[in-house]
């Protein structure tokens, strides 16, 4: 019976109901500071997830799925950033709107702009140029120079370079056969992308660099013929973090404090202790929407929005979160391989393995499965940049979902 | 008040997230069901452009052509539709060499190739949208 009554509203309507029932929670919390202003945006939040969704469903032709599932982990997210922060949580929903925006333009732009796979020199001197500033402008947060102020925004280039690179191998390994001819082109990309890793170990943006790698070796391993290389660059990178691990005393300590967190807990390793105590207090059904005290964890909104969520809404909604990526990953990967234009299957592969990897990152570092790194989780974490960049690769991948078969050119 | 009333949501919404994942993974199930692969190599295919889950009745995403594919409502035509507003043989297409060629049957509500009714036998190219009632195929020749 339940089967048979699931069409494809159901995702949409029960995303809805969700919607509802926690932004009313939300203001019986909230009742003594609520005004119209909130309840209006509270009603916008709701609409714009409803209204984009719909409206997807009538201009795309291709999956309308991964929309859905960007959209639910959104709505959990902002949830919680709400309840944490109501000012963060309105600034949020603000990015929300210009990011689901910018979802819309990205995929319109990659639809019907046709040379997007001829501008490797473009791309990769605009993420030589997005490095430049912000070396030149960079702010230092967290130990980490990867933020620049502009007129009291605060925005991360490295989150539009890492959608830079992802166009760079897809447009190389594209038009592979044409690269191809000149001597050693791949060893002239991989010095590229590891001068990116290099700049972003400089910036001590460990993550993101992290994330590059990772990207590349997957594109590489998938379309690279010169296997030798792939080898190679594994090598290097584990000799690379070797020798990081032995000079640089601030990859020592993450991984430090990942093996043993409790000897730093009044110092460095607190964030991630306090991390572990609020998943822990949770427990399997949570404390309940507003019950808990995420303000004890540190960067609560931030990179530590999932062990928020799991405090108050239980480590089932935290595997629930897992799940909702493991089947936007599976979805992306899905494309990729139904998509028959090189190009587009190539993008789709990159921005699934983004999606994988960056969640994995930080919820591997939140459950202190790996060595922390501080990385915004995709869709749910607070954050300008990282949500408009999420939302733009989910835009290239709503357009990679189509087909675009027939739009070949057989030169 | 509010403790109790948090207390019942969170039941709420750990089962709403639930049955949310478990109907997109139910929807992606029926999707992967109704896909048959097509093999790589040279060759032509009709796909459907209209959502699936938006017709009423059976049809496959991918109908691969060899030599010769006929649609109607009869079961003995390579693609069966339902519909009846689909006659009981309404169109065919006939392989030449490279070419495709697509054909009226004399169906009752006609065949609309890019928008005009089909008169007499029409070379069909890359990216002809083929339309029957509201079915819509798309025409891919990777032979071309």
């Amino acid at each position: 019976m339940l089967s048979r009554g699931i069409s494809g509203r159901t995702p949409r309507r029960l995303l809805f109901l969700y919607e509802i029932l926690a932004l009313s929670l939300l203001f019986v919390y909230q009742i003594d500071k609520l005004d119209k202003y909130i309840l209006a945006t509270g009603m916008g939040l709701i609409l714009l997830v409803y209204i984009s969704n719909y409206l997807l469903l009538k201009i795309s032709k291709g999956d309308n799925y991964i929309f859905l599932i960007a959209t639910m982990l959104m709505s959990v997210g902002i949830i919680m950033i709400y309840r944490i922060s109501p000012v963060a949580g309105i600034r949020q929903l603000m990015w929300l709107s210009l990011g689901i925006f910018l979802f819309y333009l990205t995929y319109f732009i990659t639809k019907h702009f046709k040379s997007l796979d001829r501008l490797l020199y473009l791309y990769i001197g605009g993420a030589y140029f997005l490095f430049l500033i912000t070396f030149l402008f960079g702010e230092r947060t967290y130990g980490a120079i990867n933020w620049i102020k502009v007129a009291g925004f605060s925005f991360q280039p490295a989150e539009m370079t890492k959608l830079i690179l992802i166009f760079i191998l897809a447009t190389y390994y594209s038009r592979y056969d044409k690269y191809k001819e000149v001597k050693y082109s791949s060893y002239i990309l991989t010095i590229i992308v590891f001068s990116f890793i290099g700049l972003l170990f400089l910036q001590r943006d460990l993550g993101m660099a992290v994330i590059f790698f990772g990207i590349f070796i997957i594109l590489q391993f998938i379309f690279e013929e010169d296997r030798r290389l792939i080898y190679i660059n594994l090598g290097l990178i584990l000799v690379g973090g070797l020798i990081a691990y032995r000079l640089f005393s601030h990859v020592r300590i993450r991984v430090d404090i990942w093996i043993d967190p409790w000897r730093f807990i009044d110092d460095k390793g607190y964030q991630i202790t306090q991390s572990l105590f609020a998943i822990a207090e949770g427990g399997f059904f949570g404390k309940g929407l507003g019950l808990g005290h995420p303000q004890f964890i540190p960067l609560a909104y931030n990179d530590f929005i999932f062990a928020a969520i799991c405090e108050e809404l239980g480590i089932f909604t935290g595997i629930g979160i897992i799940m909702l990526f493991l089947l936007l990953v599976y979805r992306g990967f899905k494309i990729g391989i139904s998509q028959v234009n090189r190009f587009y299957k190539i993008l789709a592969l990159g921005i699934s393995s983004l999606f994988g990897i960056q969640s994995f990152i930080i919820l591997g570092g939140v459950l202190k499965v790996i060595p922390l790194t501080g990385i915004t989780l995709p869709f749910v974490a607070y954050g300008g940049t990282s949500i408009i960049s999420s939302f733009m690769a989910l835009g290239i991948l709503q357009t990679a979902s189509e087909d675009m078969e027939w739009r070949m050119d057989h030169e | 008040m509010f403790n109790i009333v948090s207390l019942l949501f969170k039941y709420i919404f750990i089962i709403i997230i639930y049955m949310f994942i478990f109907s997109i993974i139910r929807l992606i199930y029926l999707d992967i069901k109704g896909m048959d692969f097509v093999s790589s190599g040279d060759y032509a295919y009709l796909k459907l452009i209209n959502r699936k889950d938006s017709l009423p009745f059976k049809i496959n995403e991918h109908y691969s052509i060899d030599e010769e594919l006929t649609l109607g409502r009869r079961v003995d035509n390579d693609i069966v539709i339902k519909d009846p507003y689909v006659s009981k043989y309404h169109f065919k297409i006939v392989q030449d060499e490279d070419n495709y060629f697509i054909e009226d049957l004399d169906s009752a509500n006609g065949t609309f190739l890019n928008g005009e009714r089909l008169e007499d036998a029409v070379m069909l190219k890359n990216g002809d949208i083929i339309r029957i009632g509201n079915i819509e195929f798309l025409f891919v020749n990777k032979g071309m």
